[in-house]
């Protein structure tokens, strides 16, 4: 008996356009079961039928037969499905209730009525397997810290389905190898894990199934290694080597402190004019707040950070618009950067001309969405329409947080071929945080390691494998 | 009392956040007003919620002082203008109870009481929203500034650019939320469920509501 299967499902959110069509799917207890696929497939759907959102929250018209441990879930609602199948959902942020960590994991584990007791083993043991503090704020984890939590928080339940989707995306090289050993551990022990990620590089190695999404359809791959090597492919770096000349930023003796807790210790580096550097470290090191240092929209609690754009932003205590201009900033979640009421618009905004503007659009091959709402967009073409608006302001630095997460093989291929390619013809200083092997050596002439609040190591594309151990 | 050191069970803490704010709006007028007003300041502050009073200090202050001096302008009368502020202060020192409060405490304390999981659930989701809320302000600020559009010279850039983010993220979030709230077991039928640390009502907390009472029983007394 198969711990999920799926006998010719289809789904529709609107009742016309299918999303999934007629899907046939098994997963197995002791197995970890591999979901790939292109952005916007239909893996998350699935996922969501899985574990009963579908459709006793998400509405919409569901056929075909789901079920769990053999018997359908149709009809059953999510709070019996739930005892089931623990689901870890993409955006962790949004998913913590509670302040702190310990009160966090004990949320879902008070639902299940289990006893004080139990719950504070439960709560050890996953905060040791996580590498959690219980008494951590949970407002003040890093993204991956973040992740971690979610991710213990379902796994303290202790249902013997687990499906996680995109587990990885926040994590680190580490970070994720260490979730997928303890994955692997867990389907040693009987669970039946599935997990959807575009990673396969990190999760591959550990899966026993793998299924490609399509179009709404899935079917099941047996030359792994093929499918492998198609998704993984190096994406090559095709700009010269970079020579270079003065520095754009010093950083001497940086630190960054937050209540008691030392974020940065003594980072001392600089970063060279026109240079394309990465920034590398593991979850909750400082890389975020590193860049955001850089970007003015934190001040450093000690030492000293020089730029040599412009003289003139020194004599500014806040950093203003001309600043900005200046120094292009890509968030992690393109969310927060689109405001127009169309593409066109919102590229137009703050660009140095109308004409460059519609240049951008076509370099960054979204002029056919040029009428859209920015906000109806998927994710991929959202974050593409946000670097393209930060372009267009000609800005002489860009700092990209975390540009890649969520993004498929295809998606981020075209991304860092983009952005390589703005990088020369504008000669723009790029800097970029990333925990994503597939692109890391593309976006890089220098890298910097931070550890342990400090800067570890520096150095160029043989720091970036080193890190990476390819 | 809580599982958190010093901090009010939470019910003692709706109480009297009710009491303080309709002693503070009916004894406005009474001279002694402030003195009942600072003596509760100073009983928040000794049981356990130095961290809001000290966070409302600064805005009681302001508000208090402009909506006094709007008053003060248009009567002329300085005790109208001293009712004014002590209904502002009224109104800020009742919240303080509710800031010291997480939400676990008051989902643990409902549960204890057996009140109706649908109370529990929109509290939770209540208390966990606003702090949600306030960093997501915070961002979609920063992330208008990094594109140029912080000016508050130009209103419709600036609420476009605020809004439309904001709106975007905070449905995103609230769908977000309640999905992880439903898909780790929390139900509305009322199934079994458990409390990890039982929220108690202690003897601090008898002395705190006492404490309270006596000093509107005391202004009761005297006006």
């Amino acid at each position: 008996m198969s711990a999920v299967a799926l006998r010719d499902v289809c789904f529709s959110y609107d009742g016309q356009n299918q999303v999934l069509k007629h899907i046939s799917f098994t997963a197995e207890h002791g197995e970890i079961t591999l979901l790939a696929g292109p952005s916007g497939c239909g893996k998350s759907t699935l996922l969501a039928i899985l574990s009963g959102i579908i459709p006793n929250i998400t509405p919409g018209t569901l056929t075909g037969e789901v079920c769990i441990d053999g018997a359908s879930i149709l009809g059953r609602g999510t709070d019996e499905i739930c005892r089931q199948v623990g689901i870890v959902l993409q955006n962790p942020e949004a998913q913590i209730v509670h302040k702190r960590v310990e009160d966090e994991i004990a949320f879902g584990l008070e639902n299940l009525g289990l006893a004080e007791e139990r719950i504070a083993r439960q709560i050890e043991t996953v905060c040791k397997l996580m590498s959690l503090d219980t008494d951590w704020q949970t407002r003040t984890l890093s993204g991956g810290q973040k992740q971690r939590l979610v991710t213990a928080s379902t796994l303290a339940m202790g249902q013997k389905i687990l499906v996680l989707d995109e587990p990885l995306a926040n994590l680190d090289q580490t970070g994720g190898r260490e979730l997928m050993e303890l994955l692997r551990d867990l389907a040693g022990h009987g669970y039946a894990v599935i997990v959807v990620e575009h990673r396969l590089d990190l999760v591959l190695p550990y899966a026993d199934a793998l299924w490609a999404m399509e179009n709404g359809t899935v079917h099941r791959v047996t030359e792994t290694e093929a499918y492998l090597r198609t998704q993984t492919r190096k994406i090559a770096d095709n700009l010269p080597l970079f020579t270079p000349e003065d520095d754009l930023f010093t950083l001497e003796h940086i630190s960054y402190r937050v209540g008691d807790r030392d974020i940065l210790q003594d980072v001392t580096f600089s970063v060279p004019r026109g240079a394309r550097m990465v920034i590398l470290g593991e979850n909750g090191c400082g890389k975020t707040t590193l860049l955001r240092l850089i970007a003015r929209l934190n001040r450093p609690t000690g030492g000293k950070l020089t730029q040599h754009l412009e003289p003139g932003f020194d004599r500014r205590s806040r950093p203003d618009r001309a600043w900005f201009r200046a120094v292009g900033v890509v968030y992690q979640n393109p969310n927060y950067q689109l405001f127009m009421p169309t593409v066109r618009q919102e590229v137009a905004f703050g660009a140095v001309s109308q004409d460059y503007a519609d240049e951008i659009l076509e370099q960054f091959s979204i002029a056919h969405l040029a009428d859209r709402h920015p906000q109806s967009l998927s994710e991929g073409q959202k974050r593409r329409v946000s670097i393209a608006a930060i372009a267009a302001t000609k800005p002489k630095v860009l700092l990209l947080d975390e540009p890649t997460v969520g993004q498929d093989y295809h998606g981020l291929k075209e991304q860092v071929e983009l952005l390589n390619e703005l990088h020369r013809q504008s000669g723009c200083t790029m800097l970029t945080v990333t925990h994503d092997v597939r692109c890391a050596e593309a976006l890089c002439d220098r890298a910097v390691l931070i550890a342990d609040g400090v800067v570890q190591r520096q150095g160029g594309k043989e720091l970036v494998r080193t890190y990476f151990g390819v | 009392m809580s599982g958190d050191k010093n901090i009010l069970y939470p019910l003692t803490g709706i109480l009297s956040a009710v009491a303080i704010l309709l002693s503070g709006l009916i004894f406005a007028k009474e001279p002694l007003c402030p003195v009942l007003l600072a003596g509760f300041f100073l009983w928040l502050l000794l049981f356990g919620c130095h961290r809001a009073c000290l966070r409302v200090l600064l805005p009681l202050l302001l508000v208090g002082g402009v909506f006094a001096g709007i008053t003060y302008a248009a009567s002329g009368d300085g005790q109208s203008a001293l009712s004014m502020m002590n209904r502002t202060a009224a109104v800020f020192l009742a919240v303080v109870p509710g800031m010291s409060m997480t939400p676990v405490q008051m989902t643990r304390c409902l549960s204890s009481l057996h009140a109706p999981r649908a109370v529990t659930l929109g509290m939770l989701i209540a208390l966990s929203f606003v702090p949600l809320l306030t960093l997501e302000i915070r961002r979609v600020r920063e992330a208008m500034v990094t594109r140029g559009a912080g000016s508050l010279f130009s209103p419709q850039i600036f609420y476009r650019a605020f809004l439309i983010p904001l709106i975007t993220r905070l449905v995103n979030i609230s769908d977000t939320l309640s999905l992880s709230v439903e898909t780790r077991g929390f139900t509305l039928d009322g199934k079994d469920y458990s409390i990890y640390h039982l929220q108690r009502f202690c003897p601090k907390d008898g002395l705190y509501i006492l404490g309270i009472a006596a000093g509107i029983a005391g202004m009761a007394v005297m006006a």
